[in-house]
């Protein structure tokens, strides 16, 4: 069953902790930043209680008063300039950090998508566009808080430096600045359950918008021939409006829980400036002492009134990252943030891993027996398929729609999970299938191929090529079996056209043979593709078939050097060409034979054949 | 990257007057939290004159809760216009999104063929989110600030001028650099948000097509990629951060400066006896004081500049305009089954060369063509200029006898219906994917169209029926069924022209020929033209033309074509036959 197994999540930190140590040189500089940040406010102090203790005493002082004042304005001026200058930390580490942090999660997530069975990557009720949202804002989230670890250090810090030279001045009065925080921590704990749930709604109705707008920038034509415009805005509207409210009850109880924090933390703040006056009154304190207090305070207070916005800000992240986590469905969790030395911003990066030349088991039979697979949720798939394959062979399978051919194709090549059923390779047993049916040994066209916005030539080498002298003669060589060296040179650019978003500026057959050229290139064991020639004119159809033999020769003519080939078809051609047909119906085997045995025995291969002679 | 005054009021008075009410709220709670803020520093200095004065701790007391009530009620006013400033940017960028999105559906399939959807995402979402504090905030903000740091800088001049001054030449040295960054900055921020955009456009693109990838073993290539794009990403965008910085930050410093010459200033003259030293505690709590809204407008300016390469990148999108005018008033189109006239059509795609060259043809009201050609040969173009989705380069499109450049838009969409190969399924209920969200239309109709395509049982197999829930891309639904529920939204309308291209294509040829009946339902009484590769798919039509490289090669009545051996449908027939044969 394609049910994910619950994963082992573990606390937030710990992937945090994780991200810090992936740069460990920025996130220093980072934490640097920011823990000056809390710093800095309380460098003046110091100097400034001097100016009022100056001031107070003036008249008792001599003449340098006067230079002695301007000398503690120069500091000022100096602090405030280097503190100008310490801003810089802040591009260089804090954005730095968010921004490689966040590239390294989307890159393990990016590859864990791909390796995730290729029919059905995303988790139910995602979709291209809603994962934008996750890989866009939620990384975002975590990687933010992952450079605010370094606040509570500045927060302990600050808070630390200013109890001390306050305790120093009054240590009785100071200890009773600790009693807010207190306060905060029970309000956040007790909240906890509601701020997870509040981030989960506004984080999952951004990815209904994104969601919503790929689909229809991806369908534009159909929704503008059927002048739906008007329409698909109005539902996007409705998707934007649960998306206004979800974020409005989001924010709002954040903002709530800040002010809360920030109102215990004033009370305090007033009872010590009481406290202070009393002794101000006594005589303890000068008015400098005063003035520090009262700097300080504002500050302390400040601080405090984070911590309750920090802890928020902790569990909301934990959501994002629980969001993450599900696009990884059923990895390991800790994938998400698994240190990866490709993740380089600067500097070369290491040439691009093409997959062995080398043969690594030359295709002799492949065997499949007992290929089960239902889509969750309904009865609809394949059930206990049997199927061998051998070298040089053609094999097509065939049936009605909906009676499992491309699922059968999926399942085997491990697009699909199975749900039982096993595929030897020359009598082993793979394993793996989805790491194994790969060129070399296999390369596949889709039922709907799909191309990417990139060059022709880009789109059918797909890396392939980029490190191998003979690139343009396999390409050319590609080019030709999938009957597209016709329509190459008619091309804008030729080669270096843009195909478009999905290769749209290709015609249909063009992006068909496109995409069986990218299949040829990789001069695989095993040739697997699914209703290649449905947008096909006859005479390119019957040129696809007579070069897929290599040649002169006949597809499945059992001479050496034939490619092994297994396809989906309902093509007079292909049928009377196959080796084996294998006749689908209802998910399951029907029959299976060469065509003039099926046309005896079996009346649903009758059915299909006869519908096809009819035309 | 240049965006006007009169843009930006614009944007706004397009946005905000709808929301008018929340607005003046929003100013309001803004004022109270300015004079909340104004007046602590009053409270703290009174404090100390009574504290330094000797007076009783009760005195003390009422004045320590007067600070509290002050301080506390600025808390809450802070929640309330945060609310509604959050409330009215999100309902302003939702208009914004919204019209946006618009605008882009109705332009020229030559945008969209440009764009990735996922960098539409980052247009129309990402972009548009960075406005959202600009419209809601920036204003008033700017102005409150502005009036928050005149205020203080009126209570120095009220000390004393010498003491204001200082600041003052801060202020207005930091306010004249402000103005001749922002512009500067905003194309450094346009370029991060096209580097957004293209990384977000990949991503979307490449996770539509993993079974391509995966199968095809080119999954470290992809990987190539996103590091390659969010290389770029990362450039552009640190670059942006480090510029940012060194500008807000030296703005602050000089005001900084100014405040700590006129703390001096003031300490200075308390020396001389010129002031009390309560004042110069007051002079020190008002230069404290200027640090909040100096650090606040420079926040805004940096959010102004980066909202500044948002409206550009907006602005640029409302500025792409269709190159197809619609003529909306212009005059429907006559009801029933409609003729077409293609009369000297010449067609190329922009910069490139001519797809279909001086075709000329007619299809009679209620009869059918078949439209054959090898891929490439412009039949899908001709389609294409069918829908007006493009204007003929040369010569005229017509439908029911009149020109399409001089017909509705709406009308011409309503009336004709294509069934193509792909199919686009929304994640959305089988209801609204098969009426494409159009309300009106009675599930009565619905379900019978999909009775009439064979598909009762696939309905009855889903939990929900029509209120099932289908899956972005459909999984689930093979390619097939999906076609099926293609032919279903042509038949939920009532079109004079049915265009079907390549639409049986992924279909078996059983369900192929049981499908015929109702296509057979769907063109009676309607015009149609039938695009195929399979020669027995066009076994019905009345008409027969064949395209080569954009040109007529043979028109004429089926059965005549068929009786002359020498016509390419003969031809081609062999061909078939042959095959068949083999």
């Amino acid at each position: 069953m394609d049910t994910i197994a619950p994963v082992h999540i573990r606390p937030s930190w710990w992937y945090v902790t994780r991200l810090m140590a992936f740069r460990p040189g920025v996130y220093l500089l980072s934490s640097i930043g920011i823990i000056s940040f809390y710093l800095w406010p309380l460098v003046p102090g110091i100097f400034v209680r001097q100016i009022f203790d100056l001031v107070a005493q003036g008249a008792t002082l001599g003449s340098d008063t006067h230079s002695t004042l301007w000398g503690l304005a120069g500091v000022l001026v100096g602090v405030a300039i280097a503190k100008s200058f310490s801003a810089l930390a802040y591009p260089f580490g804090e954005h730095a950090m968010i921004l490689m942090t966040n590239t390294l999660m989307r890159h393990n997530l990016l590859r864990r998508i791909l390796q995730r069975p290729g029919a059905n990557p995303l988790p139910p009720g995602s979709s291209p566009g809603e994962a934008i949202s996750r890989l866009r804002d939620d990384m975002e989230h975590i990687s933010v808080f992952t450079t605010w670890t370094a606040d509570p250090i500045g927060q302990l810090l600050a808070f630390s430096i200013a109890f001390v030279t306050l305790a120093r001045i009054d240590l009785g009065i100071t200890v009773f600045g600790f009693l807010p925080l207190v306060v905060i921590l029970t309000l956040v704990n007790l909240l906890n359950g509601r701020i997870r749930r509040y981030r989960k709604a506004s984080q999952e109705s951004i990815g209904q918008v994104t969601g919503l707008l790929g689909e229809l920038f991806g369908a534009a034509q159909a929704v503008k021939v059927a002048g739906a415009e008007e329409r698909v805005v109005a539902h996007l509207q409705r998707t934007n409006d649960l998306r206004r409210s979800a974020a409005l009850r989001d924010q709002l109880l954040t903002n709530m829980i800040e002010a809360v924090s920030f109102g215990a933390a004033n009370i305090a703040t007033g009872v010590l400036l009481l406290l202070a006056a009393q002794s101000l009154q006594s005589g303890r304190l000068t008015v400098g002492d005063f003035a520090l207090f009262a700097s300080y305070l504002g500050w302390m207070a400040f601080v405090m009134g984070m911590v309750g916005g920090y802890l928020t800000r902790y569990q909301q992240m934990g959501v994002s990252l629980r969001r993450a986590v599900e696009l990884l469905q059923g990895a390991a969790s800790e994938t998400l943030v698994r240190h990866d030395g490709d993740v380089q911003m600067r500097g070369d990066l290491p040439p691009l891993a093409v997959p062995a030349a080398a043969q690594r088991d030359p295709l002799a039979a492949l065997s499949a027996s007992g290929l089960t697979y239902a889509y969750p949720g309904t009865s609809s798939g394949i059930a206990c398929i049997d199927l061998a394959i051998a070298s040089g062979q053609f094999v097509v399978v065939t049936g009605r729609i909906g009676s499992g051919k491309t699922t059968l194709l999926r399942a085997l090549l491990g697009l699909l999970p199975l749900d039982a059923g096993a595929v030897d390779w020359n009598g082993r047993r793979i394993d793996d299938l989805a790491a194994w049916m790969v060129p070399p040994s296999v390369a596949y066209t889709p039922q709907v191929p799909r191309l990417f916005s990139e060059t022709l030539r880009d789109n059918v080498l797909m890396g392939l090529g980029d490190s191998e002298a003979t690139g343009d003669e396999l390409l050319r060589d590609a080019l030709h079996r999938a009957v597209l060296d016709r329509d190459v040179p008619l091309l804008d650019h030729g080669l270096e056209t843009m195909v478009g978003p999905r290769g749209v500026r290709l015609s249909g057959g063009q992006l068909q043979r496109a995409a069986a050229a990218r299949m040829f290139v990789r001069r695989p064991q095993l040739l697997v593709f699914d209703d290649l020639s449905s947008a096909l004119d006859v005479e390119t159809e019957r040129l696809l078939w007579e070069r897929l033999a290599g040649g002169d020769g006949q597809v499945g003519d059992g001479l050496p050097g034939a490619p092994t080939v297994l396809a989906v078809s309902h093509r007079r051609a292909a049928l009377q060409r196959a080796d084996v047909i294998i006749v689908l119906k209802d998910g399951r085997v029907a029959a299976h034979g060469i065509l003039s045995e099926l046309l005896d025995s079996s009346a649903e291969m009758r059915e299909l054949w006869r519908a096809e002679k009819d035309h | 990257m240049q965006v006007s005054f009169a843009q930006y009021r614009q944007l706004l008075g397009t946005y905000l007057a709808p929301q008018w009410r929340r607005m003046a709220a929003l100013a309001g709670l803004l004022v109270i939290d300015l004079v909340l803020q104004l007046s602590l520093p009053r409270v703290v200095q009174g404090f100390i004159d009574s504290a330094t004065a000797g007076v009783t701790l009760r005195t003390l007391v009422l004045i320590g809760t007067a600070y509290l009530v002050v301080a506390i009620a600025q808390n809450w006013t802070l929640v309330g216009w945060q609310y509604l400033a959050q409330n009215v940017g999100l309902s302003a960028t939702n208009s914004i999104r919204a019209d946006l999105t618009l605008h882009c559906l109705k332009l020229d399939m030559g945008f969209h063929n440009a764009h990735t959807p996922g960098e539409m995402i980052e247009r129309v979402d990402g972009d548009v989110t960075k406005l959202g504090n600009f419209l809601s905030q920036f204003v008033v903000q700017l102005l409150l600030n502005g009036l928050l740091l005149l205020g203080a800088m009126a209570m120095l001049f009220l000390v004393d001028w010498r003491v204001g001054l200082p600041t003052a030449i801060g202020v207005v040295v930091a306010i004249v650099s402000a103005s001749a960054l922002t512009g500067r900055l905003a194309s450094y921020s346009a370029r991060e948000r096209q580097a957004s955009a293209e990384l977000f456009g990949l991503l979307e693109e490449r996770l539509s097509g993993t079974e391509d990838i995966r199968a095809n073993g080119a999954v470290a290539y992809v990987l190539r990629r996103h590091i390659e794009r969010s290389r770029t990403l990362f450039r552009t965008s640190v670059l942006r951060a480090v510029l940012g910085v060194i500008s807000w930050r030296s703005l602050n410093t000089a005001i900084t400066i100014g405040a700590i010459i006129s703390l001096a200033v003031g300490a200075a003259l308390a020396l001389d006896g010129a002031l009390t030293i309560g004042q110069v505690y007051l002079i020190f709590a008002y230069t404290n004081m200027l640090a909040n809204p100096v650090e606040q407008l420079m926040r805004q300016l940096d959010d102004l500049q980066q909202a500044t390469a948002s409206i550009g990148r907006v602005q640029q999108l409302l500025d792409t305009q269709p190159q197809l005018t619609d003529n909306a008033d212009g005059t429907p189109l006559p009801a029933g089954a409609l003729a077409v006239g293609l009369h000297n059509v010449s067609f190329g795609y922009p910069d490139d060369e001519l797809v279909l060259r001086a075709v000329s043809a007619s299809v009679p009201a209620g009869t059918t063509l078949g439209l054959l050609g090898r891929t490439g040969s412009g039949k899908t173009t001709l389609t294409r200029l069918l829908l007006r989705l493009y204007d003929p380069t040369g010569g005229e499109v017509r439908l029911g006898g009149r020109d399409l450049r001089d017909v509705p838009n709406a009308d011409l969409r309503a009336r004709v219906a294509i069934v193509t190969q792909d199919i686009q399924l929304f994640s959305a209920t089988v209801r609204d994917n098969l009426t494409l969200f159009d309300p009106t239309i009675p599930d009565a109709q619905t379900l019978a169209a999909l009775e009439t395509l064979g598909l009762s049982e696939w309905l009855g197999g889903l939990p929900h029926g029509l209120d099932t829930l289908l899956a972005s891309g459909g999984s689930g639904l093979s390619a097939g069924q999906a076609q099926l529920l293609a032919f279903a939204r042509a038949f939920l309308r009532d079109p004079g022209l049915v265009i079907l291209d390549e639409a049986s294509s992924r279909l078996d040829p059983a369900t192929e020929r049981q499908l015929e009946r109702a296509v057979e339902r769907l063109l009676a009484g309607r015009t149609g033209i039938i695009i195929a590769h399979r020669l027995g798919t066009l076994q019905r039509v009345d008409q027969i033309m064949i395209l080569e490289d954009g040109s007529v090669r043979e028109n004429g009545r089926r059965e005549q074509l068929v009786r002359d051996p020498d016509s390419r449908f003969s031809q081609l027939l062999r061909i078939g036959m042959e095959e068949a044969l083999a």
